[in-house]
């Protein structure tokens, strides 16, 4: 998703070796995907549905700002 | 003793032969306070030489503050995967490559399965291929926002 937009930028972040970070995001298990501090997408998903949970979760989120 | 086995070795070499244009590892490490820094370096280490599109930069974090700015490092270990391409304008002098940002970062030591995801990173960088559905990438071309994405993983 980062290739292909200039908008985004993507971290992988090994959960055991930052504590603070799981903590934080409360990460129970993984994968565990966190857009924008907020959005939050555990377990895997088919690409579409993974995509638009994002951008939906995003611009939901810039509405009630 | 090395932490990559021969066959894998020569398996990645294989992939890597795949690259186009080269890559940059901006590789973040910490002399004290960094119980995986030293490991994540050795991962590196035997990373790099099976290429040589890949190049390897290492900056101390408590030290480089600059570059640690410069692409927005907030913790150790980390690494950013950049992509190379040749100056825009070529001018005696000045023919530097260019570093193509993505905003693609890797905080921890890549190992288990995170290794194979980080060669993938690094083939998908120097590809300019994010291997997404053609649907999926017209949806992103219209993102007009920042969306930051963490992604949550354990080695295996």
């Amino acid at each position: 998703m980062a290739l292909e937009s200039d908008w985004v930028t993507a971290d992988a972040v090994e959960a055991s070796e930052y504590p603070d970070l799981s903590e934080k995001y409360q990460v129970y298990a993984v994968p565990l995907t966190v857009a924008n501090e907020k959005i939050r997408i555990e377990g895997g998903l088919p690409e579409t549905q993974f995509i638009q949970q994002i951008l939906q979760g995003v611009a939901r989120n810039v509405t009630k700002n | 003793m090395g932490l990559l086995r021969d066959n894998d070795r020569k398996q990645l070499q294989a992939e890597l032969g795949k690259m186009q244009n080269p890559v940059k590892l901006v590789f973040f490490t910490q002399a004290t306070d960094c119980d995986y820094c030293e490991i994540t370096k050795q991962v590196l280490e035997e990373l790099v030489p099976l290429s040589d599109k890949i190049h390897l930069q290492t900056y101390d974090f408590a030290t480089d503050k600059p570059a640690a700015a410069q692409y927005k490092i907030a913790r150790v270990p980390a690494i950013a995967i950049l992509r190379l391409e040749p100056p825009a304008v070529l001018v005696a002098g000045n023919e530097s490559p260019r570093e193509r940002d993505y905003g693609i970062r890797y905080y921890g030591v890549p190992a288990g399965f995170e290794f194979a995801s980080l060669v993938g990173d690094i083939m998908d960088v120097s590809l300019g291929e994010s291997g997404l559905s053609e649907a999926s990438k017209a949806t992103l071309k219209q993102l007009q926002a920042p969306v930051h994405l963490q992604v949550f993983a354990t080695p295996t």
